[in-house]
């Protein structure tokens, strides 16, 4: 028994004794740890340009870590464990207001005026909420307009979707145009002027009205139309160029349609579709993924400078080049390549007529599929009002 | 009933203990007096070194633990947090800085594994002192408390239970049932999106989930009722057919005179070599409407329009069953041949000599067999199925949606309109609120049916 | 009379070939495209037709040589480390827990049985956030061990199948040891194990697959450390809207190879499915 105790007071001083010895000296050089959320496909050129932050920022002990989150990503991951989630994050607007909400970011005070005067009004209108900004715009880029065949269709063809389905039809080919997505469908609503909004958290929509319900009719026709096709990006890739004739997506695909196309290869804004007689423009979501600093992050400012500098003209253009993602930045996007990029300028064309995605809540997606899966599998059960008005409700959350 | 003597048994045994707690002490000699205070005393002094160290390390830990969280955790339960994320203006530095907050969801959860280690020390203190007891008994009768040598080999063979069980118990109440409780209390709380951690607090809100979340809104419970329903026959038809076509496969193959049976069995385990997401991944863009099987079928002219396997309501619905079968079948061929060949010969001997054919021998010696083994599988498979996420979601994601149901399609189970819920809405309470009816629900009946089934009846026939 | 018999045997022999080689072609079928999927040199995730324009064996080398972006070969060892560990501690549990409560009689083992069974039933996508904060107060988040934890945790659970098993060998058996002085620790080990090798190999197999096809609980507990993933959920990275065009068929050849060691192992175990292991060298 004695021997125990003996051995255990000596053991406690021991560490107590380490523990005395173990007290810092005072640090010259202030150490910074930060970490680092990006896609897969951007941790090569997120290293370079942490590595150039680095150099233009000595005076700092840097320990800069990179993680492997894509945009898509961050909100779940970053809920999940808000202490173990990267200081600075890339995420996309849609995300905003629940991140928000949950009080997840840091909002940019330092510079604010900078960065709002460097970016198109847009972009800076998707990183802001109740007039504050939570967000440093990265790229302009998450939108769709219309791919096409240039050995179908002329310039003159594609500024209408019916002068579209004709064409397409004579040649024995389809327009592809994923209706049953909320992200899609929502381009003839927006077109005609129908409206998001979120009122205490809740999706209001104007859908149901006499307009709405116009739309509803137009689309019914489109999707009744032979030429009309629709599926996923996988379908669309399938077929471009051998059974399709023109197909609405994103930037994202733009590689992988201008090596199918070839020479054929051109990309324009939506076309016009007719609402009631009358010819008017397809609208769109303009997407934007911006950087955000972490509320919980040890070195707020230190996380900011950082952000800022991967979201700077040079880093944009540097995006741009490495992967092809279009500037939010204002010079980065006048930028002599990014003009000549065919989908970056079609997504510009398409610009006017896109409205941001932040006010659309969780809840729109899923009845906006189900009433574009209805029309799609011609299912007219239910009168284009009653779809509309169980949309509406449902968006709502009731 | 069954559960309700249970139950009584149990609080009678507690009882005892605790009547037991005090007469061991007022019969304890000093000894045992001071192990109800100094965990270990009493096996410590009277040899069993071993055993009293460790009882003594585990009266430290726990005080430690108690004294750095384990206190301040449990009193979290009270309020789930009261300090709020806060944003303070610094002129100096020209930022808003964040005040971190108390965040609700983790006191949640360690408050309530705070309880299960205190559970868990109240249970070791009391065979600690109860030990101590019996040890002063053993020696007042003159003989020697168990060394450890001898303590061991008790533990191999009377207690070979405690021995088999602990790490089990252990490891099942760290990753099952501390989350699992931490699930159901969430039900009783507001966190939703408008109570997000870390900026925000959620807190208890009562039975408030319970009448708001269905009965309150016409659209949703009829969703709720209607993928019950759904979820139900899928269940039955997804464990039933699975089983028959299973068991009916084990049995050709292992039939006498079947050449490569090795072969046989390894082409359909290929088929659960690939991971599910894989192949589902693959089935989905083979049942398409524009997908691989349609055009195949529309070029050679055997349709002339595509067949919507999975955009039509009911030809999804059969689609997903089938498909099932396809993931399925393999595995429960796999359990049905282990238990095929264990069936006693001799049983089919006497039935052949009685000039049984194939057919009744199937049916009066294969099957009640085969369901006397199998029971509980197929009960554990009939609520896999209805919990069955990974099939519906990766195949058809609930579809097709439909405008007749509160953000839900066709194909959706319970559990995959829940999981839809959360991602849309993040209204983790209410999602909680309805496992707990789905839990309630599948609880309720294989209890019943475990507890009646032949094989846990007459468990011992058969030995 | 007997050739008649024999006859007929063999009609009904030559039917069940018939029924295997048709079941076979449908269940193959989907894994025949994904093979042939692997060796396509045309890219694309979905093509109108099943076997390939052009052949190639590209798809199986990138794999293994273009590891920036996906690092395949890092991803196949995780997983194969855990799911070896992870086996050999689940069927452990699995089988000592059937063990205990079908040959066993103690006071608890019915509730605990009940409960056990209960305790499934709760769809668990909350728990895994739970699972991911309990380990990290143990400070094991992002490791591989913490992985092997999280698929053998709840393996007792899943007690049911053994436990049916282990009740049909005879009593006798158990009874006639005991007689001769072994304990029960002895018993379970060299009587019931050796007589249970079909349901151990089940038992194996089931836990080996686990970590090589789950691609959710390892994306909670990973997080953002890329270089520990296990290969589905490196796979599903793959699939990413930008990337799936290009890397479909080398996602393709990346399942293939999963499929392989399961295969294997299966292949090995098979032996030890001998038929009549009670019915005919012991008589109950």
């Amino acid at each position: 028994m004695k021997k125990l105790l003996i051995l255990l007071a000596t053991l406690l001083l021991a560490t107590s004794l380490v523990a005395c010895k173990a007290e810092e000296p005072v640090a010259e050089v202030k150490d910074v740890t930060l970490k680092v959320w990006g896609s897969q496909d951007d941790q090569a050129m997120l290293g370079e340009m942490v590595e150039a932050f680095k150099a233009a920022n000595t005076g700092v002990n840097w320990t800069i870590e990179l993680g492997v989150v894509g945009e898509p990503d961050a909100r779940t991951k970053y809920l999940e464990d808000p202490e173990a989630a990267a200081d600075v994050f890339a995420y996309p607007n849609d995300q905003v207001m629940d991140l928000v909400n949950a009080g997840a970011l840091y909002e940019v005070t330092i510079n604010k005026d900078a960065i709002v005067a460097a970016n198109i009004q847009s972009a800076v209108d998707a990183a802001t909420v109740d007039g504050k900004l939570y967000g440093y715009p990265m790229t302009a880029d998450n939108g769709y307009f219309m791919y096409y065949d240039k050995s179908v269709y002329s310039e003159e063809d594609v500024k209408s979707l019916d002068k579209m389905l004709e064409v397409a039809q004579a040649a024995g080919k389809k327009v592809f145009f994923d209706v049953s997505n909320g992200w899609y469908i929502a381009s003839f609503f927006i077109g005609a002027g129908n409206t998001f909004s979120m009122v205490d958290g809740k999706q209001v929509l104007d859908f149901n009205n006499e307009t709405g319900v116009k739309v509803g009719e137009a689309i019914k026709a489109f999707t009744a139309h032979p030429a009309f096709l629709t599926g996923d990006d996988n379908i669309f890739k399938a077929g471009m160029g051998t059974t399709i004739a023109a197909g609405v997506s994103g930037t994202w695909n733009a590689g992988d349609i201008s090596t199918i196309l070839g020479a054929n290869y051109a990309a324009t804004k939506l076309p016009e579709y007719t609402l009631g007689g009358v010819a008017t423009q397809l609208g769109s979501f303009a997407g934007f993924k911006l950087m955000g600093v972490n509320s919980l992050t040890a070195f707020p400012e230190e996380a900011m400078a950082l952000a800022e500098f991967l979201t700077n003209e040079a880093n944009q253009i540097k995006r741009f080049e490495t992967r092809k993602l279009g500037p939010s930045n204002k010079n980065a996007a006048q930028n002599e390549a990014v003009l000549a990029d065919v989908a970056l300028s079609a997504l510009a064309q398409q610009a006017p007529f896109a409205i941001s995605q932040n006010s659309v809540a969780g809840t729109y997606w899923g009845p906006a599929e189900a009433f574009g899966l209805a029309l799609e599998n011609k299912d007219y059960t239910m009168s284009i009002q009653a779809m509309l008005d169980a949309l509406v409700s449902q968006a709502a959350g009731e | 009933m069954k559960g309700g003597t249970q139950m009584t048994n149990g609080l009678k045994a507690f009882g005892k203990r605790i009547g037991l707690f005090f007469t061991h002490f007022s019969q304890g000699d000093i000894i045992t007096k001071a192990s109800y205070f100094v965990m270990g005393l009493g096996q410590f002094l009277r040899g069993q070194w071993v055993k009293g160290a460790a009882y003594l390390g585990v009266q430290l830990i726990f005080i430690y633990y108690m004294l750095v969280s384990g206190i301040s955790s449990i009193l979290g339960l009270r309020t789930l947090g009261t300090k709020l994320q806060e944003r303070v203006w610094s002129e100096e530095r020209g930022i808003f800085v964040v005040q971190a907050g108390d965040n609700s969801m983790l006191m949640l959860l360690f408050g309530v594994a705070a309880i299960f280690v205190v559970l868990a020390f109240v249970m070791v203190y009391w065979m600690s002192v109860s030990g101590s007891y019996q040890n002063q008994m053993t020696l007042e009768a003159g003989k020697k408390p168990l060394n450890f040598r001898q303590e061991i080999d008790v533990y191999l063979n009377e207690k070979y239970h405690i021995t088999v069980l602990t790490l089990p118990v252990f490891l099942t109440f760290l990753f099952t049932i501390v989350p699992l409780v931490f699930m159901i209390l969430l039900a009783f709380t507001n966190f939703d999106r408008f109570h997000q951690p870390p900026g925000n607090l959620f807190t208890w809100v009562g039975f408030e989930n319970f009448t708001a979340a269905l009965w309150k809104d016409p659209l949703k419970s009829k969703t709720f009722i209607d993928l019950l329903i759904w979820t139900l026959i899928w269940a039955v038809f997804a464990t039933v057919l699975n089983y028959i076509f299973g068991m009916v496969l084990a049995i050709m193959i292992n039939k006498k005179g079947i050449k490569l049976k090795k072969f046989w069995r390894t082409i359909f385990v290929i088929t659960i070599a690939v991971p599910q997401f894989v192949s589902l991944m693959l089935m989905s863009q083979l049942l398409a409407d524009q997908g691989t099987l349609n055009v195949i079928l529309q070029e050679m002219n055997l349709i002339d329009k595509f067949l919507p396997f999975l955009s039509d309501p009911t030809m999804a619905k059969i689609t997903v069953i089938v498909v099932n079968l396809w993931v399925g079948v393999p595995y429960s061929m796999l359990i049905t041949s282990g238990i095929l060949m264990n069936i006693p010969t001799d049983l089919y001997e006497s039935a052949k000599i009685d000039g049984a054919n194939a057919w009744v021998q199937f049916w009066k010696i294969t099957l009640p067999y085969m369901l006397f083994v199998t029971g509980p599988y197929l009960i554990t498979q009939f609520i896999g199925n209805i919990n069955n996420f990974n099939v519906i979601y990766l195949l058809t994601r609930g579809g097709p949606l439909s405008l007749e149901y509160f953000q839900a399609g066709k194909t959706d189970l319970l559990v995959t309109w829940l999981y839809k819920l959360t991602v849309n809405e993040q209204n983790y309470s209410l999602a909680s609120t309805i496992g707990i009816f789905i839990f309630m629900l599948s609880a309720f009946f294989s209890l019943i049916v475990f507890n009646k089934t032949a094989s846990t009846q007459k468990e011992d026939d058969f030995q | 009379m007997m050739k008649s018999m024999k006859a007929r045997a063999k009609a009904g022999n030559a039917l069940i070939y018939a029924i295997l080689s048709g079941l076979s072609f449908i269940w193959l079928l989907p894994i025949v495209w994904l093979i042939m999927s692997s060796f396509r040199k045309e890219p694309g995730a979905y093509t109108a037709y099943i076997i390939p324009k052009e052949f190639t064996l590209d798809n199986y080398t990138r794999l293994f040589t273009e590891t920036t972006l996906f690092n395949y070969p890092r991803w196949f060892m995780n997983t194969l480390i855990v799911a070896i560990f992870s086996c050999i501690i689940s069927t452990v549990i699995v089988l000592l827990t059937s063990y205990a409560l079908s040959r066993l009689r103690f006071k608890m083992r019915k509730p605990m049985m009940n409960i056990a069974l209960v305790l499934g039933m709760f769809p668990g996508f909350m728990s895994m956030i739970a699972i991911y904060h309990i380990l990290k107060a143990f400070g094991l988040t992002q490791s591989l061990f913490a992985l092997v934890l999280v698929y053998s945790g709840g393996a007792a659970l899943g007690y049911y199948i053994s436990k049916g098993f282990f009740d049909t060998i005879p009593k006798a058996i158990d009874e006639s040891a005991m007689l001769d002085g072994a304990s029960k620790n002895t018993i379970f080990w060299k009587i019931t194990l050796p007589l249970s090798k079909p349901i151990v190999v089940y038992t194996i197999l089931m836990a080996f697959i686990g970590p090589w096809v789950d691609f959710i609980f390892v994306s909670v507990i990973m997080k953002d450390n890329y270089q520990n993933y296990t290969v589905a959920l490196g796979l599903f990275q793959m699939l990413s809207r930008e990337n799936i065009y290009q890397y479909f068929t080398r996602f393709a050849a990346g399942a293939v190879l999963i499929a392989i060691p399961i295969t294997i192992l299966f292949i090995y175990m098979q032996k030890y499915y001998v038929s009549g292991i009670t019915g005919g060298s012991v008589k109950g």
